[in-house]
């Protein structure tokens, strides 16, 4: 079997969302010699990505990302031998995700959370209708290095520059990437108010905090 | 330079395109409601007549003449007498002064009685006042008056109502228990529902307005179609309409049925059949708008996927257009260059039966 079919098969077996598939092809990637870190990155997570998308389409449902979130990690624990000390306890990125004030639609920022989760990050979902000082406080708590803010309403977006402005006041803003989201918010209201990544959805969010952290 | 035509984005910004640009958005918006639904694109006439819609030189529009259709309005009850940072214009009045300004100096062709926080849940408590409400609404209006709520089921999850929430329990991997907590919740919001409904039906209602149903996802729609089905097998001639959250089935639970059919991930097209197999009399789809996009990419966008819903509804269509839906940006009070532009093509050539 080709490397490019080795992956293939990993990445089907994570949208089947099926562990023992996810397991079986694992196993079969590591018998054929395929680095453990390539298993995850163009195999595992590569599939994850693809169950995000399918989720946004309608086609893959709540449950099916976390079955393959689950599969995956239990696939990934299979490689930490191989991977070495240390390799997988890599320190996780860690996330506070919440609604802003005076704003409580949380179906689609729970959903974001879920996503991160599944994708590997250490998320600290704070709720919906947070004042700006839950979201600091939980930020230094944690030590966040992402925080997520959500506003479903044209009443509610100030919320989320209000945040901003609190980070800098609190000299925390070089320390933590702002992401906005909510279906009011765009691209032109992320540059408006300096926050440094906008996402449309839950696998765009992923995808985006991926990129700026570069993990 | 070619003419350049005014219009807006999404989120209500004004910006200025081209007769080509137009018709490019118009494309890529009828094609990504087609990939998405797997349903048919617009035609290059049907896309030529949104575009002559849009670039009209009046600031409003209307339909021809006899191609009008039934406008109903679900809250409007509180829109005189409320703001709720959704168009309220918040002049002090009754509940029956909104209810008959609709009637008599809006046109209103059906009208709904709401509550003010408008879930189902909370009218249970106030279940006398509301009977009241529309009684004395009945006695001085002629319309059909329903009565109208949201579904709303995430106020059966913690911290708002009895069980376990299910994004809590599915981020903790616990998936089973979060299904059943999503049937549970089901159940109960169902019972609730029609009991509501019975006792506006005894106080002469003329039918019930289910709102943003599938809100919380498939177990929103799952206990609505079921509710439903219980009011039409005892009250066979009362109006039900059940209006859509938004324009695709969210899959929180995934496994839930209804005829055979998974909720989760019906598009507008697909859920007609079985809002109508209920015993539902009018449907009300939506399609959500997008605040990146242009006017011309949401409205060609939802009247792609409206034309399908009407054309696999056995029932009347009256699409939900508002503020964020239907192709109209989201404002607090949505622009009428956009709101009667986007009127027009969905009657004139999605079909809408009403709005
Ligand atoms: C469900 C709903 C409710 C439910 C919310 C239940 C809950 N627990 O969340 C209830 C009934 C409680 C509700 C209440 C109200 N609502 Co409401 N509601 C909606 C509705 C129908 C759907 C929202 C939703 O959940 N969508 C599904 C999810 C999956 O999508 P999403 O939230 O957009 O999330 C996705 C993306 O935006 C993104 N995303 C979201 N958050 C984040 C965060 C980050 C960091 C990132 C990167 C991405 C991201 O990813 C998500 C997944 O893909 C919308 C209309 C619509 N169709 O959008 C109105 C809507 C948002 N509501 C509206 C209003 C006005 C209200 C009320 C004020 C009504 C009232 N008069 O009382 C109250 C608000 C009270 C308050 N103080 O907040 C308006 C807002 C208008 C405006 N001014 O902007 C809307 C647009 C409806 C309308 N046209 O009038 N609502």
């Amino acid at each position: 079997m080709s490397k490019e079919e080795l992956i293939k098969e990993l990445s089907d077996a994570i949208i089947s969302c099926k562990k023992d598939n996810v397991l079986a092809a694992v196993e079969k990637a590591k018998d054929a010699g395929m680095e453990p870190a390539e298993i995850i990155e163009k195999g595992l997570a590569a599939g994850m990505n693809e169950v995000g998308v399918l989720f946004e389409r309608g086609k893959l449902f709540l449950p099916h990302v976390m079955m393959a979130a689950d599969a995956m990690a239990q696939g990934v624990k299979l490689l930490e031998t191989d991977l070495g000390a240390g390799a997988t306890e890599k320190k996780k990125a860690v996330i506070v995700n919440g609604t802003v004030e005076g704003d409580v639609h949380d179906i689609g920022k729970s959903i974001v959370s879920t996503m991160l989760q599944s994708a590997g990050f250490e998320v600290h979902d704070i709720g919906r209708d947070m004042p700006t000082k839950s979201f600091i406080d939980k930020i230094k708590e944690v030590n966040a290095d992402v925080v997520g803010l959500s506003a479903l309403m044209t009443t509610t977006m100030q919320g989320q520059k209000e945040v901003i402005e609190a980070l800098k006041e609190e000299g925390l803003r070089d320390k933590v990437k702002v992401m906005i989201g909510g279906a009011p918010a765009t691209q032109a209201w992320a540059d408006k108010i300096g926050a440094d990544i906008y996402a449309e959805n839950a696998s765009e969010a992923v995808k985006q905090v991926k990129e700026i952290l570069s993990v | 330079m070619a003419t350049e035509y005014d219009l807006r984005m999404g989120d209500g910004k004004r910006v200025f395109h081209s007769k080509n640009q137009i018709m490019d958005d118009l494309e890529a918006g009828s094609a990504d409601a087609a990939d998405l639904g797997e349903i048919s694109a617009l035609s290059s006439n049907e896309l030529e007549k949104i575009a002559e819609i849009i670039m009209t030189k009046s600031r409003m529009v209307g339909v021809e003449p006899g191609k009008e259709v039934p406008v109903t309005h679900d809250i409007g009850t509180l829109r005189i007498d409320g703001d709720q940072g959704n168009s309220g214009v918040g002049i002090p009045s009754s509940r029956m002064i909104g209810c008959m300004m609709h009637e008599r100096a809006f046109g209103a062709d059906t009208m709904e009685l709401g509550h003010i926080d408008y879930s189902f849940k909370p009218v249970k408590p106030v279940i006398a006042q509301e009977c009241q409400a529309m009684e004395v609404c009945q006695q001085n209006m002629i319309i059909p008056l329903l009565y109208g709520a949201m579904p709303n089921m995430g106020l059966y999850y913690t911290p708002d109502g009895p069980f376990e929430n299910p994004g809590d329990l599915m981020k903790a991997f616990k998936i089973a228990e979060a299904q059943e907590s999503i049937e549970k919740s089901a159940d109960h919001l169902t019972r609730d529902m029609i009991w509501i409904i019975q006792h506006m039906m005894k106080s002469s209602s003329d039918g019930v307005n289910f709102d943003t149903t599938g809100a919380a996802g498939d177990g929103d729609m799952f206990a609505t179609l079921h509710a439903v089905e219980a009011l039409r097998k005892e009250f066979p001639e009362m109006y039900i309409e059940v209006g859509m959250a938004g324009e695709c089935v969210l899959g929180m639970h995934g496994g839930l049925e209804y005829d055979g059919k998974t909720l989760a991930g019906l598009w507008p097209h697909q859920q007609a059949p079985l809002v109508t197999k209920a015993g539902a009399n009018v449907f009300g789809p939506v399609v959500n708008t997008n605040t990146s996009m242009s006017f011309s990419w949401n409205l060609a966008r939802a009247v792609t996927f409206i034309k399908a819903a009407v054309e696999a509804s056995d029932v009347p269509c009256h699409v939900d257009m508002g503020m964020g839906v239907g192709g109209i940006p989201m404002l607090e009070t949505p622009p009428i260059d956009a709101v009667s532009r986007a009127s027009k093509a969905m009657v004139e050539v999605a079909g809408v039966d009403g709005i």
